[in-house]
């Protein structure tokens, strides 16, 4: 069953059609990677599905359910988020910003919740727990914001370009570590890069997006094979060798 | 009691209205043992004269609280109709031209007959019998000038004006009887005018910055800055008779204390008025002194000298000793005085800015929300804000009457600006990634309110409140114009009196106020800095 789904999705700013039409689905425990250059839609889409962002038409299913009929709150704490940014929150120590989720649902292990997910991003919570975001590195702090996303447990993580900050060995070493805790808790995904190598290495599946329109949906696996034009320039400029 | 019996006959309810008046008549009662609120005008004679009643109703066995150097005639007006004093003096033409718009026809007891009558049918005011002198106002030169010119009268100036500047005080300036009318009738045009205080009339027109300016005729200066009053040869200024001017209530409520201060009528006359006015002005003697010896010399005194100088807070000037080692002794000879001045300038700007606070930062919030309006609603705030503070002053009166409430409402204007552009700018500028992020995770727009954005703009938002604190500390100087108290009392007066270690005593502790205000609210801002932002703090 698919655990997420955009049929005909629709979004205009202005004059600017952000998306044109859009169908996406994602089966439980694959990952859909949205790959395209910047204005291809491709943070739209992904700001559509946990309702950040509202359809002009078309609609988003979540768990089988129409997004705009699940109260929005309710539905973004059941979804793991991480931005390119971190987006950690200043004055909150670490463990507090990984405990976030699990304290806004009321949880009363919130803290362990917090310290289970700092550990399973590769931070030692003892050591980084009581610190604050700005006293870590870049890295740091993107494993600090991928604990915060999966620290209630959530069957959904969305990404927006999450590696998109960090250098090249920091970006592998951070993306074996999202591999490795994906797979181990069956969750399903959807991230939003711009680079085919990272979408080939991480997903299991990619969506190639030009402006506001899906022009190729595979299994990772085909993707070498199927791409052509728009598709096969991207995967050319990623350095993946056709 | 004929009141009650009467009631008694129509039945109980009628009763329990007619007790009422027998409920509150010892409120009434304590309001006839209030005490008599006396003001002036600030400058010298309005000051003595003021004294002079106050003396005399106290040696009478009437409490009396002074309030000199109120303010000018507008604002006397307002205050004697808003009830909140009781008597001041005034001088007829004054009322004539300033307040009734009028002018001048017939002498002194024409003037004083029309103003009586007018000023009882619309605002039931009495003016009591003249003091006995007239206090017009003198157009002076420096006598080697007026002999080198052969000017003598006004009409001597028409022809020559041109050549000379003026110095006025600004109120003569901006009234029709007062320079405009002047030069109408005298076809008298100034090179140029400028607007002089009181205080530095006399030494403008000794250092030869100016040539022509307006005195008093009863003014001490006059023989010792060695001057000549031009003559009014065509009868331009009405007559200026002295008189106490009573409020309604003031004789409503204490027909007796009127009746004591009829009896000063044409008891002073015009010589012994300037050798007051000089003692005070020229000598630097102290106005409770001065005003005693008035009284004394006048046949009404006795022996109040002494106890009077301790009961107010009159200045000693310090003549002989430079202004620097005679303000600290100055200040802790007033100290009590000075611990209610700094009191009462505190309660303003703590008014002010509580209230400021209570709609600044919740407006700033919501502007957040609603980005649409704040351009507009941080214009109109910023258009407040460069309103001069003296003329935002003076729009409170028609609005709000004189004293701390105008006062305040003026401060509180003020300090929107600052505290709103800071909690606006502050909260959108408050970690928008985070904010972003707590979003996409299910925090609700008040948790990010409350968990992000307040916290990480507290600094900000105390940045502001500390603006507008400061800037209030110094604006509610200007407060005491409109009868609103605080340290600006001894910075008029002294103004007034040409005082400068009287002006000191109320600049300095203002200065010293607002330098404390900036200290204080600069450790609260690294108070409420939340921890982990930047490094340096907590």
């Amino acid at each position: 069953m698919a655990l997420i789904s955009v049929e005909e999705g629709v979004k205009r700013y202005g004059a600017t059609l952000a998306l044109d039409g859009v169908w996406i689905s994602v089966e439980a425990g694959d990952c859909l990677a949205l790959v395209g250059g910047s204005g291809s839609g491709k943070t739209t889409l992904l700001r559509a599905i946990n309702r950040l962002t509202r359809l002009d038409s078309g609609r988003v299913l979540v768990r089988g359910e129409p997004v705009d009929r699940q109260d929005a709150v309710r539905l973004r704490r059941s979804i793991g988020y991480v931005q390119q940014d971190g987006g950690l929150i200043p004055h909150w120590t670490c463990l507090a910003n990984a405990s976030l989720v699990p304290s806004l649902l009321g949880r009363p292990d919130a803290s362990d919740c917090g310290r289970r997910a700092l550990g399973a991003a590769g931070l030692e919570p003892g050591e980084f727990g009581s610190r604050y975001p700005r006293e870590l590195s870049g890295g740091q702090q993107q494993r600090v914001a991928i604990a915060r996303a999966i620290a209630a447990g959530p069957d959904i993580l969305l990404m927006d370009e999450p590696f998109g900050a960090l250098d090249a060995i920091t970006r592998t070493e951070a993306q074996d570590t999202f591999i490795g805790l994906r797979e181990s808790a069956g969750m399903t995904a959807c991230f939003v890069t711009h680079d085919m190598a990272e979408a080939l290495r991480v997903a299991t599946h990619v969506a190639v997006m030009r402006e506001g329109r899906i022009v190729l949906q595979v299994p990772a696996g085909e993707l070498v094979d199927r791409a052509t034009g728009y598709a096969a320039d991207l995967l050319e400029k990623s350095g993946v060798t056709l | 009691m004929s009141g009650l019996r009467t009631a008694a006959a129509r039945g109980s309810w009628t009763l329990a209205l007619c007790t009422l008046p027998a409920a509150v008549a010892p409120i009434d009662a304590q309001d006839r043992d209030r005490p008599i609120l006396v003001a002036s005008k600030p400058f010298a004679e309005s000051y003595l004269l003021a004294e002079v009643f106050a003396q005399f109703l106290e040696a009478n066995g009437f409490a009396v609280e002074r309030r000199p150097g109120f303010g000018m005639t507008e604002l006397l007006m307002q205050a004697m109709i808003a009830g909140e004093i009781d008597v001041y003096p005034e001088y007829t033409g004054t009322g004539l031209a300033a307040v009734l718009g009028e002018t001048a026809g017939g002498g002194s007891a024409a003037v004083f007959g029309r103003v009586s009558e007018e000023y009882e049918t619309r605002w039931g005011m009495r003016w009591l019998p003249p003091l006995g002198f007239e206090n017009t106002y003198a157009i002076a030169m420096r006598r080697e000038a007026a002999d080198s010119l052969g000017v003598r009268a006004l009409s001597g100036l028409t022809a020559i004006a041109s050549d000379l500047v003026g110095g006025f005080s600004p109120d003569f300036i901006g009234r029709d009887d007062g320079l405009d009318g002047l030069a109408a009738a005298y076809g008298i045009e100034f090179r140029e005018t400028r607007s002089l205080l009181q205080a530095v009339k006399y030494q403008a027109i000794e250092e030869g910055a100016v040539d022509v300016i307006d005195a008093y005729s009863t003014d001490g200066a006059i023989s010792r800055y060695d001057l000549t009053v031009l003559t009014d040869d065509r009868g331009f200024f009405p007559p200026y008779d002295a008189a106490p001017l009573a409020s309604r209530a003031f004789q409503e409520e204490r027909p007796d204390a009127i009746l004591v201060l009829t009896r000063l009528g044409g008891r002073i006359d015009v010589s012994a008025m300037r050798r007051a006015n000089e003692r005070v002005e020229v000598d630097g003697r102290p106005v409770v002194e001065v005003a005693a010896e008035l009284l004394a010399e006048v046949g009404l005194g006795g022996g109040l000298a002494e106890e009077a100088s301790e009961s107010s807070g009159a200045a000693v000037r310090d003549a002989d000793r430079p202004v620097l080692s005679a303000l600290p002794r100055r200040m802790w000879e007033n100290r009590g005085e000075l611990v209610r001045q700094v009191l009462r300038h505190l309660l303003l700007v703590v008014a002010s800015l509580g209230a400021a606070m209570a709609v600044a930062v919740p407006t700033g919030v919501v502007l957040e929300r609603r980005r649409a309006l704040a351009g507009t609603t941080l214009r109109v705030a910023g258009i407040l804000q460069t309103i001069p503070s003296i003329a935002l002053l003076a729009f409170m009166i028609p609005v709000f009457g004189i004293g701390a409430v105008p006062a305040v409402v003026a401060l509180f204007l003020y300090s929107l600006l600052p505290i709103l552009r800071n909690t606006y700018t502050g909260i959108i500028e408050a970690a928008p990634n985070a904010v972003e992020a707590g979003r996409a995770l299910g925090m609700t727009e008040w948790q990010l309110l409350a968990r992000i954005r307040l916290p990480l703009a507290a600094p900000v938002i105390m940045a502001g409140i500390r603006t507008a604190a400061v800037i209030n500390v110094g604006t509610a100087t200007l407060a005491a114009f409109i009868g609103a108290g605080g340290l600006g009392d001894p910075i008029v007066a002294g103004l007034a009196l040409s005082d400068p270690v009287m002006i000191l005593s109320g600049a300095v502790p203002a200065a010293v106020l607002a330098l404390l205000v900036d200290w204080g609210l600069s450790g609260a801002e690294l108070l409420v800095a939340p921890k982990g932002v930047a490094e340096g703090r907590r």
